[in-house]
């Protein structure tokens, strides 16, 4: 049984319209969303359903769901809903909240996307580029998934696709900064999100 | 024809898994007479991982390559990946909107102030809108007569909407024009800007193969010869990954797929050893044997 | 010497909750001229208009000032109060204390009353200089022009007929009917709709009162209530009707063939043609496009076969003036194109159709004599997909109201499918089921269990071509997974929208219109079938989309209202209309051109008392005023005054704060 509160002062809803920068509320659960996505068939939650479940205040329902790891950001959705709402900003306002609040679904498929992600994220931080190589390896044996790929990979590095070393940007150092400074950022407003949470008390 | 320039921004995987693209691209300019100048040091735009995970990074790495492309004076920066293009275009339009946010992100990035002078295209705009088809037609020495080419356009071309602000969302029409220009024939079918999985190719391999397969069912069906693209990641989804859709969903597909622009190098004239044609994974020569 | 009466209204809580009432007497008794001021819950009740009428006589008062909502309300009321005290109704001033001060400052109640107070005394300043004004009588031309030969202005011009008022029916296309006649069956009956029509059809155009003008149309309308002019272009039809006896020779052996817009391009239609076969008047024009007689002057089979002579290659347009007393205005409504849903392949593939073309093909005398095919290939459907709210309900394409009557009709389409194709299955995507009417609930249940049907709640994100099908992807929201169907036929629930030259009518009326081109009524709730334009109703779906005993009880509720404006000889005016002050006006004639009505022209008069030389000075019809004061505002003069706003009034209002 899902028990309602009282909704008048929806935080979760304000602070996805706020990211987002669309309003979930002018959502009127037609389903073209569900119809268009290519993926919905995998999501636990589809994103008809999301929708709901923002207004409904339910975000670690949310957080705790494969739905918003698996949006493709694809924007076919949003071509065509009726109601003009940026759903895949509104899937990545919520997933953004989920990183925030330090809650992934239990399953080792989203863990190990977000783990790519974040190794992505890496060699961006190191060379400045991709190191396409790099990455693939390293996601294999981070994910323990050591054999993947591993009739592909040869194939491409034989066709020169994967490239065997790394192309480094100069200024190294400026992006190391940027990494920083955005780090800082983030962490700013993590730290007035706790002090209002903490003065609303 | 007057002499065309722009700023170029290649994207990380033209010197590695597009190789083919970028060289192409560069034959096609150099027919037309455009010279291209690229942004020293760029640095990856963050493409989808940046902003899966991150707010403000991945506005910030997007905007330094604005910045640096900023200072080559050019009106327009033209580049050739899909989604390298969505990111740019998405961060340069919340940029130009929204000034606090605009500040806010400029203060992480060293490499000088944003100004917001310089239009962003991907390749198929470029081509399109600024070189035109008359002018492209012009060019060509080699008519493609009889390949039935299937144009893909893909997620980030055309979508979303009030982004990238070209062609249609649901059918578009720009490169299936540049395709007959060139005297080939481009084939009608429903898929044209289905989605083929994207960045799951590595993390969520399974979601790519029931995609693309769902896209290669259809181009089979309407008969064409080849599939053309103007994304890195949609090339090496359908690509690169065609023989394992195949052999996991009991399917023949045996469909090349090749980028637009080496097409328009064949059709300008180039042998097709200069093509990078045996970058591909799905063999290319049988399909332009006659060319 | 002035003795005026103020009355304060507390209007319930609505003006007593904001303004100390009390307190505003008080401060209004201390002005000299006011004899008595009182205050009361509803001074518009009975007994509040009786102590008005009470302190009138007993008072001696010789102006009453009310100090209540605004007059938009009550004043009428109030000046009737005025008149049965035997006063002068002119000589009442509401001083509107409810929408200028308690409404709008809720928070203040200090202030609100003072506002209050200096409403009040502005109104007693200018109520004693208010003369005493008689209404102005005009006219009445007993006869109702109505625009549109539809279900709602074929039973708007019976019932006035029916009156013994003569009516003058203008439609534009070759036969009245409308939208009705190329219907199959109607909802919640299935009633045939022809069958229910025709018999109406032919009353119009048989009747004694109704004069029927068909391939016409409205081009000006000039004038004021009980007072129009209107001009009706009849276009040449290239047939005289007098001769003609509808045998049909001649639509037989024209060899020019047309696609057939009653039945949106599906089957043809000649040159000379009648739109369908039960058409009224059942005369033939000829479309003088595509005659080639008309165009290259070559044929003129039609001539030839003519028994009575009737074909005239020479007509021309004919321009017609009528006086008119009033007008109904049913124009009805038009469909709107769904090429902007290019994820359902509208225009693409032949296969995906429109509601109104379906009904075309089931109808009996349609293009395919009453069998649902498929457009593409001729093949009986079997399996057949409905959407609905194509375009109604999608802010993204401009249309955020709904349709109304898709829900309905929809049903019917399933149940008409069914009756047609036994061994047919249809799916119906909806986002809702509006089914609000009389036996409107009862009927779709019939669509959803007795018809071989699946509703499914959702919508349609794409429809393709794989074969000689169309895969229609959609989503069934109860189950909450995406759905495929292999479709033969799909039927898009296109909105309905108004017709495209509305905007354009409705400037040539002088009424106005909303944001989609829907004709404005006078007030939603409780004057719906009134424009803001005296004398000009609205009825159909001319005014927003809605079913047909709506568009009929809309249509006789329109001539109703003739019927009453009609019933006395003479219409009563207000009198607050301009005057020219001779002795300021120097004939500059600049009020002439500023006028929206045409009231004013011009009079020769002497320049002295006595003198035989003359002057021109402006010339204002009182009759045809109306009050607008455009000629006030640019007389340099001062010539030009409104009577009950006159200069000196507004003065003693502006001095008084």
């Amino acid at each position: 049984m899902l028990v309602l509160k009282n909704l008048q002062h929806n935080e979760f809803l304000e602070k996805v319209n706020q990211k987002s920068g669309s309003n979930v509320l002018n959502c009127y659960q037609c389903g073209k969303c569900v119809s268009t996505c290519p993926v919905s068939g995998y999501m636990e939650i589809t994103p008809r359903q999301v929708m709901q479940y923002i207004k409904l205040a339910e975000d670690e329902k949310l957080f705790a769901a494969n739905s918003t790891w698996y949006c493709l950001t694809c924007s076919s959705c949003s071509a065509r809903c009726p109601r003009e709402i940026e759903i895949p900003r509104v899937m990545e306002a919520v997933r953004h909240l989920a990183i925030e609040a330090n809650i992934l679904p239990d399953s080792s498929k989203i863990k190990s996307i977000k783990k790519f992600h974040d190794i992505f994220i890496s060699m961006i931080k190191r060379y400045g580029k991709m190191f396409e190589l790099r990455l693939m390896a390293e996601f294999n044996l981070r994910t323990g998934q050591f054999f993947k790929d591993i009739a592909l990979a040869p194939k491409a590095i034989g066709k020169g696709k994967l490239k065997f070393k790394s192309e480094k940007i100069k200024n190294l150092k400026g992006l190391k900064r940027l990494f920083e400074m955005n780090q800082k950022l983030e962490s700013e407003i993590q730290n007035t999100e706790n002090a209002s949470k903490h003065e609303s008390k | 024809m007057k002499d065309k320039k722009f700023t170029y921004y290649p994207g990380c995987s033209a010197h590695g898994t597009s190789e083919e693209y970028e060289h192409t691209l560069n034959l096609v300019c150099k027919s037309l007479n455009i010279k291209i100048e690229e942004i020293p040091d760029w640095n990856c735009c963050g493409a989808t991982s940046a902003h899966v995970m991150t707010e403000n990074l991945a506005l910030a790495l997007p905007m330094r390559n604005l910045i640096l492309a900023e200072r080559l004076e050019n009106s327009t920066m033209v580049i050739p990946c899909a989604a390298c293009y969505s990111r740019m275009k998405e961060t340069k339009i919340r940029l130009d909107e929204d000034f606090s946010l605009r500040t806010k992100i400029n203060s992480t990035v060293d490499d000088g102030d944003y100004k917001g002078n310089v239009a962003v295209k991907s390749f198929l705009q470029y081509c399109f809108e600024d070189i035109g088809i008359e002018d492209i037609k012009e060019k060509v020495v080699k008519p493609l007569k009889d390949l039935k080419v299937a144009c893909y356009y893909g997620c980030l071309l055309t979508r979303p909407k009030n982004i990238a602000q070209f062609d249609s969302p649901e059918y578009p029409i720009s490169m299936d024009k540049i395709i007959e220009s060139l005297g080939a024939t481009a084939v009608e079918y429903p898929f044209k800007t289905e989605c083929c999985g994207a960045s799951f190719s590595i993390s969520n391999t399974e979601i790519v193969l029931d995609l693309s397969s769902r896209i290669l069912d259809v181009v089979k069906d309407c008969g064409a010869d080849i599939i053309a693209v103007g994304c890195p990641l949609c090339q090496s989804n359908l690509d690169m990954r065609q023989k394992q859709i195949e052999e996991k969903m009991n399917r023949d597909y045996k469909i090349p797929v090749v980028y637009f622009t080496q097409l328009m190098a064949l059709a300008f004239g180039y042998p097709k050893s200069e093509l990078k044609l045996k970058k591909h994974m799905v063999n290319v020569e049988k399909v332009l044997a006659s060319f | 010497m002035a003795r005026v009466g103020v009355f304060v209204c507390y209007c319930g809580a609505n003006i007593g909750d904001y303004v100390d009432v009390p307190k505003v007497v008080e401060e209004i008794k201390k002005i000299k001229e006011v004899r008595f001021a009182f205050d009361y819950k509803y001074m518009c009740s009975d007994p509040g208009q009786t102590t008005i009428k009470d302190a009138i006589i007993r008072e001696k008062l010789t102006s009453v000032v009310v100090a209540a909502c605004s007059p938009r309300m009550h004043e009428k009321t109030f000046r009737k109060a005025l008149l049965e005290a035997g006063m002068n109704p002119y000589l009442l001033e509401v001083a509107n204390i409810r929408e200028h001060s308690s409404w709008v400052h809720q928070k203040d109640k200090v202030a609100a009353t003072k506002k209050a107070v200096d409403l009040i005394r502005m109104a007693v300043s200018k109520s004693i200089a208010n003369q005493q004004l008689h209404e102005i009588s005009v006219p009445v031309t007993k006869r109702a022009l109505v625009i549109g030969g539809g279900i709602a202005g074929i039973q708007a011009a019976l019932d006035i007929a029916d009156a013994h008022i003569p009516v003058l029916l203008v439609e534009r296309s070759p036969s009245i009917g409308g939208r009705m006649a190329q219907l199959d069956e109607t909802f919640p009956t299935l009633d045939c709709s022809q069958c229910i029509m025709t018999p109406k059809m032919v009353d119009a155009a048989s009747h004694p009162f109704i004069e029927l003008m068909t391939y016409s149309e409205v081009i000006e309308l000039q004038g004021f209530v009980g007072n129009y002019k209107a001009k009706i272009k009849r276009k040449a039809s290239y047939v005289k009707f007098d001769a003609c006896t509808g045998c049909g020779a001649c639509w037989q052996k024209c060899p020019v063939k047309v696609d057939n817009e009653f039945n949106f391009g599906q089957g043809k239609r000649k040159a000379i043609y009648t739109p369908f076969a039960q058409a009224v008047p059942n005369k033939p024009v000829i479309d003088a496009i595509h005659c080639t007689m008309l165009t290259k002057g070559k044929c003129g089979i039609c001539e030839k076969v003519c028994e009575k002579g009737a074909i005239d290659y020479k007509m021309t347009d004919e321009v017609i003036e009528r006086e008119i007393g009033a007008v109904v205005v049913a124009t009805g409504y038009d469909l709107w194109d769904p090429k902007p849903y290019e994820e359902y392949g509208v225009g693409r593939y032949k296969d995906v159709i429109t509601s109104l073309e379906f009904e075309r093909m089931v109808s009996a005398g349609g293009p395919t004599n009453g069998l649902p095919i498929r457009p593409s290939d001729g093949e009986v459907p079997k399996t057949v997909v409905f959407l609905k709210c194509i375009g109604s309900r999608d802010e993204s394409k401009g249309i955020s109201y709904c349709s109304k009557i898709c829900c309905m009709y929809t049903a019917k389409h399933v149940m008409l499918l069914h009756h047609k194709v036994h061994d047919s299955h249809s799916f119906v995507f909806y986002m809702d089921i509006r089914a609000n009417g009389k036996g409107y609930e009862e009927f779709v249940k019939r669509a959803q269990v007795d018809t071989a049907s699946t509703y499914l709640r959702g919508r349609v994100s794409k429809i393709y071509q794989k074969g000689k099908k169309l895969i229609v992807q959609g989503e069934d929201a109860q189950i909450g997974q995406q759905v495929q169907i292999e479709a033969d036929l799909v039927v898009l629930a296109n909105a309905i929208v108004p017709q495209k030259d509305a905007p354009e009518l409705a400037r040539m009326l002088g009424i106005s219109y909303d944001r989609y081109g829907f004709l404005s009524e006078a007030h939603p709730k409780l004057r719906p079938v009134e424009t803001t334009k005296a004398g000009v109703y609205l009825a159909g779906c001319c005014q927003a989309p809605k079913d047909i005993p709506e568009s009929v009880s809309q249509a006789s509720a329109a001539a109703a209202k003739v019927m009453g404006l009609f019933a006395s000889d003479r219409l009563k005016k207000d009198p607050m209309v301009s005057t020219v002050l001779i002795e300021n006006c120097s004939g500059c004639q600049n009020c002439i051109p500023a006028c929206p009505y045409g009231a004013i022209t011009t009079e020769e008069i002497p320049i002295m008392r006595g003198s035989k030389d003359l002057r021109t000075v402006a010339k204002i019809n009182e009759g045809v005023c109306q009050g607008c004061g455009s000629c006030v505002a640019i007389c340099r003069s001062s010539a030009a005054m409104l009577s009950g706003y006159t200069d000196l009034q507004l003065m003693k209002e502006v001095i008084a704060l």
